[in-house]
C-alpha cells in the first residue's frame, strides 16, 4: 500500500503542486439522471470530537506486536489480558483485541457486523515516511490541528479552499433521485457541520431528541394568526446578508418542523433499549426518524451525530474508557434498533475523528496524531475483518513520523468513497465526493457489499 | 499576582465611587449644560426635535470646553487661536444605539441619552475609569457548596448581574470577547472548579484595558487554563519512558490566542510566498519548543509537584514553578529564536511569552478577533490595519495596549459609518439578544438573581465560560453555505443559529414576552421578568405601543413589514387583554431578523 508508483513519484517530486491543481468538474454535468430508488439506504456518521486514541481501541494482542505497543505506550498501555479478543476471518499474522469497555462491538464483530479500517486519515496522495521527512509529497495542510483536521475529514478538501462537505456533495449528487423526500437528505443532530454543507442542498439540523415546535404557533386560531405574522416578517426584504441567512434558517425551521413532528408522532415506540448518553439519545432519534421513513418518503439519508471529550491530553486512562464504552454501547444498541426496524442491511454506521493520537505519552495523556482506526457497522458491512494494514506501533518505525504520530496507510478519501458508492454515487462521480481518490490505486476498500 | 481587595464587589445598582478626576470635570461640564438647557433632562416627544435641542446643547458644551482650554494654554502675547472647526453633528438615537450595541450588553434609551450628551470619547473614558464588576467576590459571599458544580449557576448569575446592571459595560463586553478568544470552559474538568472559572473571568475583566502581554501571562499561569489545556502538571521529557511534554497549551495558545496558523499582513490578510502559498506561523518543532517551556507548573501549594491539589485558594492563585520538573533542554521558539539550555522555568516563560508577543501577527490577529466580537464579521483590511497599528503602537510607543485597541475599534470610521451594506455589522451573539432585551426592559427577579434555567447554554448555545471546546461557540471562519460562503465572507454567529437553536431561542422569547413580565402574578421568586408597565399604558393605541417597543429595542428604526404585522397582532387582541397586546408586539419584534442583526 505504501509502495509508490512512477506516476505518483513524478508528481510528488514536482513540488507537490499537481495535487493542488485538481480539476473541479461542474456539478450539473455529474448529477445522476432523475429517477427513484427501489430501496432505502442511510449512512450514519458518528464523529468522535477531539481525536480518539484509537490505538488504545484496537490493540495488538500477539506477543511480538503487543510488546512493541507496550514499549511505545509505556504507562498508557492497556493490560494485554484485559483486551477483548477478536478474530478476523482473514488473519494478518497478528492477533488483536478491543478495549475492555467495547463488549458490544466485540459481539458485533464476531457476528460479522463490524469492520475496522486500520490506519486511515487525511492524505492527498500515498505517503511514506521518507517522503514526509524529505517533504517530497503533498500533505493536507495543518496536520495535528483539531479544527483543520476535522475539516479535512468532513470536507476532504486537501489544499483546496472548498466550502462543502463530502456528505453535502453526496446529497447534491443524489438529490434529483429523491425529489419527493419530505426532509433534506442531510440531517444533523449535532449542529452545523461542514460535513453536510453543500452547493445545492441544505442540511436540516435538529436537537438530540428531534425537532422542536415553535411555541404559540400551533393550531389554535390565535396561534395560526401569529404564525402567519411570523412568516410575513420572515418574508420581507432584508438589507444585510446576516438577516437573510438568519431569516432562511427561521423559515426552514417553521416550514419543516410540523411535517417531521407529525411523522414522529406516528412512530411506534422502539423496544430496543437505547443508552441515556448524548450519543445514545441522538442515535435513538435517528432510529425513530428511520422508522417513519416511508411517511416522509425518504429513500436516501445521511445523519450526523457526535460525541466529544476524546482530546485526552491528560488522565487518558480515566477519560477514554467511559467514552469508548459509550461509543460501543450506543452504536451496538443502534444496530439492534435497526434490526428491530428491519433496516439493518440498509443502514451503515461509521466513525470519523479528528486524528489518531501520539503513541508516546506526555505523562498521563497523548498529543495530536494523524492516522487512526475507524469502525463501520451494519449488515451491509463485510464484517469480521480488518481493512488496510494495521501499522507497526513502534517509535521511529516505518509508519512513525515522530513521537508515534503514524502516517495513514489509507486515505479518508478512500474511506468516504467506499461509503458514498454504497449509498448510490456512481463510480464516475466518486471523484466529486473524494477529490483525491484518483491518487490512490484502490477506489473501493471493499468493506461494504 | 491577582488580588481581590475588599473594595471588589459585585456592582448592582448605583455608580462607582472611584471616578477619575476627569470624570468630575465632565460632571461639572454637564451640570453647566443642564443649566444652559433649562435643566431639561428628558428628551422631547419627537426624536428630531430632541436631536435639534441636543445639538444646541452640544454646541454650548463645545464653547465651554474651548473657553476653559483657551484660558489654560494661551499665555499673554500669543496670537488668538484660529476659529474652531464646526462641532460634529450630534449623534442620532440610532447612531447611539448602534454604538452601544457594540460597546455594551445592549443599548438602553437612558445610556443612549447619556452617550449623546457626552460623546463617544468621553463615554469611553468614563467606562475605562469604572471600577471592575467582579464575580469571585460575589461567590465568596455564598456558602461553599457540598459539590463544586452546584456553584456554577451562581457563577453565571454573577455574570448576568454584572452585564445587566454593572456600570462598567464596556469592560464587561470586552472581557466577554476575550473569554471567547482565550477560552476556558465549564464543560469538562473545570465543572469542578467554579471559583477558578470566576477568578479567570475576573482576570479577563481586570485586564480588559490593560496590556496584552500581561494578559497573556496571567492567562498562561491561571490554574483554570492550566487544567483546561493541561499545562498544569506538565513535566519535562523522560526519554526512558517515551514521555514528552504535553503540547496542548503550546499549540492552542499560538493558534487561538495570539498568532494563528498563517503569517498575516498588518491588515489581517494572509501573507503568501513566491508560489502564492500561505506561510505557516509555526511547525511541529516550534510547538515542541514551547511545550518544553511550559513544563514544571502546578497548583501553588509549594511543597510537592506530585501532590499539588486543587483547593479553593489554589483554583485562583497563579500556578507555581516546581523547578525539578522543568525541562532544561534548549527550546526552539518563533522566528528562529532558541532559548539556551539550563534557563530557569521562570526565565523560559518570560522569554517565550515575549517571543510570542513580539510576533507581528499578534496585532492583526487580535484586532480581527476583537472587531469580530464587537463590531462586524467582515472588517475591511483597512479597518484591521488601523486597529492593528494601534496594537503595535498606542501612540506613545507602547505595544499591546488594549485600551487603545478598543478605542481604535469603536471609534474607527468603519464602526461609525452610517451607511448599511450587505456585509456591514454582524449577527448578534444569541446571548446578547437576551441581554439587550433584559437591559432595555429593566429585567429582574423578585429575589434579585439572574439564575437561568435550564442553562443559557441549553437555550442559546452560549454562556459565560461554557464553550464546548477551546474553539469557542463558533468559528471565526464560519461561512454558511449560500451567498455568504459564495462571497468568501464569514458570519461566525450563524454557526450556532441552526433551525433547532433558533427555535429554542424564539421559544424563550415567546415565554419571556407572554409569561415573564411585570403584569403577571405568581412568578417564581427567581424568574426574571421584564418591566412592561410603560407599554401597558399604551395598549389602546397600537401605533404608540409599537413605537415604544421599537424605540426601546430598535432605536425607532422598525421596518414597515414588522410594524404592520405587529399592529395586526396587537389589534386582533381585545384591548382589555393589555399584557397580551404588549406581548404580541414584543414577541414579533424580538424574534425578528432585524433585532437579530447588530448594525
Amino acid at each position: 500500500m505504501t509502495r509508490v508508483n512512477r506516476r505518483e513519484f513524478l508528481k510528488a517530486s514536482g513540488a507537490g503542486m499537481a495535487a493542488a491543481a485538481l480539476p473541479v468538474t461542474g456539478l450539473t454535468q455529474m448529477v445522476a439522471p432523475a429517477g427513484s430508488y427501489s430501496d432505502y439506504r442511510a449512512l450514519v456518521c458518528v464523529f468522535l470530537f477531539g481525536g480518539n486514541d484509537s490505538f488504545n481501541m484496537l490493540v495488538p494482542r500477539s506477543d511480538a506486536e503487543y510488546n512493541v505497543y507496550a514499549q511505545s505506550r509505556q504507562n498508557l498501555a492497556l493490560d494485554k489480558d484485559a483486551l477483548l479478543p477478536i478474530s478476523p476471518l482473514i488473519p494478518d499474522g497478528a492477533q488483536y483485541g478491543l478495549h475492555p469497555n467495547m463488549g458490544a462491538i466485540q459481539t458485533l464483530f464476531d457476528s460479522a457486523r463490524v469492520a475496522f479500517i486500520a490506519n486511515v486519515g487525511p492524505l492527498i496522495e500515498p505517503t511514506t515516511r521518507e517522503q514526509y521527512v524529505n517533504r517530497t509529497v503533498a500533505l493536507p495542510p495543518r496536520l495535528f490541528s483539531h479544527n483543520d483536521q476535522q475539516d479535512q475529514w468532513q470536507s476532504l478538501r486537501g489544499r483546496e479552499p472548498g466550502k462543502t462537505g463530502w456528505a453535502g456533495r453526496v446529497g447534491d449528487l443524489l438529490r434529483r433521485n429523491v425529489s419527493d423526500q419530505q426532509l433534506a437528505i442531510n440531517v444533523s443532530l449535532a449542529g452545523n457541520q461542514l460535513f453536510q454543507a453543500a452547493d445545492e442542498t441544505v442540511a436540516y439540523t435538529m436537537g438530540r431528541n428531534g425537532p422542536l415546535n415553535f411555541r404559540g404557533m400551533g393550531n389554535a386560531e390565535r396561534a395560526q394568526l401569529r404564525r402567519a405574522a411570523f412568516r410575513q416578517v420572515l418574508g420581507a426584504e432584508y438589507d444585510t446578508m446576516y438577516e437573510r441567512a438568519f431569516r432562511d434558517i427561521q423559515q426552514r425551521a417553521v416550514e419543516t418542523v410540523d411535517r417531521v413532528t407529525a411523522a414522529l408522532g406516528n412512530a411506534q415506540p422502539l423496544s430496543t433499549d437505547m443508552p441515556g448518553s448524548g450519543l445514545g439519545q441522538q442515535l435513538s432519534t435517528v432510529a425513530r426518524l428511520i422508522s417513519v421513513r416511508e411517511q416522509l418518503q425518504m429513500q436516501r439519508q445521511i445523519f450526523f451525530v457526535s460525541t466529544g471529550g476524546f482530546d485526552s491530553h491528560d488522565n487518558q486512562l480515566e477519560r477514554q474508557p467511559p467514552l469508548l464504552g459509550d461509543v460501543s454501547d450506543s452504536i451496538g444498541a443502534f444496530y439492534r434498533a435497526t434490526v428491530e426496524l428491519g433496516v439493518s442491511s440498509s443502514v451503515t454506521t461509521f466513525t470519523q475523528s479528528d486524528f489518531g493520537r501520539t503513541l508516546t505519552s506526555n505523562g498521563d495523556g497523548t498529543d495530536h496524531g494523524w492516522g487512526g482506526v475507524q469502525l463501520v457497522v451494519g449488515d451491509a458491512v463485510r464484517g469480521r475483518e480488518l481493512y488496510g494494514r494495521y501499522p507497526r506501533l513502534e517509535i521511529g518505525g516505518p509508519d512513525d513520523i515522530r513521537r508515534g504520530r503514524l502516517i495513514p496507510g489509507i486515505s479518508a478519501d478512500q474511506y468516504a468513497a467506499t461509503l458514498a458508492r454504497w449509498i448510490g454515487v456512481p463510480d464516475g462521480d466518486l471523484g466529486h465526493v473524494a477529490p483525491h481518490l484518483h491518487n490512490f490505486a484502490q477506489r473501493d476498500l471493499g468493506f461494504l457489499i | 499576582m491577582r488580588r481581590h481587595g475588599p473594595e471588589d464587589r459585585l456592582a448592582k445598582d448605583g455608580r462607582s465611587t472611584g471616578e477619575a478626576p476627569v470624570i468630575w470635570f465632565f460632571r461639572f461640564l454637564l451640570g453647566k449644560m443642564y443649566e444652559l438647557n433649562g435643566n431639561n433632562r428628558r428628551p422631547m416627544a419627537s426624536a428630531t426635535g430632541w436631536t435639534v435641542a441636543r445639538g444646541s446643547v452640544l454646541a454650548g458644551v463645545a464653547c465651554l470646553i474651548l473657553v476653559s482650554c483657551g484660558g489654560g494654554s494661551s499665555g499673554p502675547g500669543t496670537p488668538p487661536a484660529p476659529p474652531p472647526p464646526p462641532p460634529p453633528p450630534p449623534m442620532s438615537m440610532a447612531e447611539a444605539f448602534r454604538f452601544l450595541n457594540q460597546a455594551t450588553f445592549g443599548a438602553t434609551e437612558a445610556e443612549a441619552r447619556e452617550l449623546i450628551d457626552i460623546g463617544i470619547d468621553d463615554w469611553i473614558d468614563r467606562q475605562v475609569a469604572q471600577t471592575a464588576s467582579l464575580q469571585l467576590s460575589y461567590l465568596n459571599t455564598l456558602p461553599v457548596p457540598e459539590r463544586p458544580p452546584q456553584l456554577q449557576p451562581d457563577r453565571v448569575d454573577a455574570w448576568f448581574r454584572n452585564v445587566i446592571d454593572g456600570p462598567d459595560q464596556l469592560r464587561q463586553r470586552v472581557a466577554f470577547a476575550l473569554s471567547q478568544i482565550m477560552v476556558v470552559s465549564e464543560v469538562g474538568a473545570l465543572r469542578q472548579a467554579p471559583y477558578g472559572l470566576a477568578g479567570y473571568y475576573d482576570m479577563l475583566v481586570e485586564n480588559a484595558f490593560g496590556n496584552f502581554r500581561d494578559l497573556l501571562e496571567e492567562v498562561t499561569l491561571h490554574p483554570s487554563m492550566g487544567v483546561y489545556l493541561s499545562m498544569l502538571g506538565n513535566q519535562r521529557a523522560d526519554p526512558s519512558r517515551n514521555i514528552s511534554p504535553d503540547e496542548n497549551y503550546a499549540r492552542e495558545m499560538m493558534q487561538l490566542f495570539t498568532i494563528g496558523l498563517v503569517e498575516l499582513n498588518l491588515d489581517g490578510t494572509a501573507r503568501t510566498d513566491a508560489q502564492g502559498h500561505e506561510i505557516p506561523t509555526y511547525n511541529q518543532d516550534i510547538i515542541e519548543g514551547f511545550a518544553h517551556v511550559f513544563t514544571g507548573w502546578n497548583y501553588a501549594e509549594g511543597a510537592n509537584f506530585n501532590r499539588a491539589r486543587r483547593t479553593i485558594p489554589t483554583q485562583i492563585t497563579p500556578m507555581e514553578l516546581y523547578s525539578n520538573y522543568h525541562s532544561t533542554e534548549s527550546k526552539l521558539l518563533l522566528n528562529g529564536v532558541r532559548l539556551p539550555e539550563g534557563q530557569s522555568g521562570q526565565q523560559d516563560l518570560q522569554d517565550a511569552l515575549d517571543n510570542v508577543f513580539a510576533h507581528p501577527n499578534v496585532g492583526p490577529f487580535i484586532a480581527t478577533r476583537l472587531i469580530e466580537r464587537l463590531v462586524t464579521s467582515n472588517p475591511t483590511p483597512g479597518y484591521v490595519e488601523r486597529v492593528a497599528s494601534r496594537f503595535n503602537d498606542n501612540g506613545s510607543g507602547v505595544r499591546g495596549d488594549l485600551e487603545a485597541v478598543v478605542k481604535a475599534i469603536l471609534m474607527d470610521e468603519e464602526a461609525r459609518a452610517s451607511g448599511v451594506t450587505s456585509s456591514s455589522g454582524k449577527l448578534k451573539e444569541p446571548l446578547l439578544r437576551l441581554t439587550q432585551l433584559w437591559r432595555a426592559y429593566d429585567a429582574r427577579s423578585a429575589d434579585g438573581s439572574f439564575v437561568f434555567r435550564p442553562s443559557t447554554n441549553e437555550v442559546f448555545a452560549q454562556g459565560p465560560l461554557q464553550s464546548p471546546s477551546v474553539f469557542n461557540f463558533f468559528s471565526p471562519f464560519y461561512a454558511p453555505p449560500g451567498e455568504i460562503a459564495d462571497a468568501e465572507l464569514t458570519a461566525p454567529e450563524l454557526q450556532i443559529a441552526t433551525e433547532f437553536r433558533n427555535t429554542l431561542v424564539t421559544n424563550h422569547f415567546y415565554q419571556q414576552a407572554f409569561r415573564r413580565h411585570s403584569d403577571r402574578a405568581n412568578l417564581g421568586s427567581d424568574e426574571v421578568y421584564i418591566d412592561i408597565s410603560e407599554e401597558l399604558t399604551l395598549v389602546s393605541d397600537p401605533n404608540a405601543l409599537i413605537d415604544r417597543v421599537a424605540d426601546k429595542l430598535l432605536a425607532g428604526e422598525i421596518s414597515t413589514t414588522l410594524r404592520e404585522q405587529s399592529r395586526t397582532m396587537v389589534e386582533t387582541r381585545e384591548v382589555d387583554s393589555a399584557a397580551a397586546r404588549v406581548a404580541e408586539a414584543l414577541f414579533l419584534i424580538v424574534s425578528s431578523p432585524e433585532f437579530a442583526r447588530q448594525h
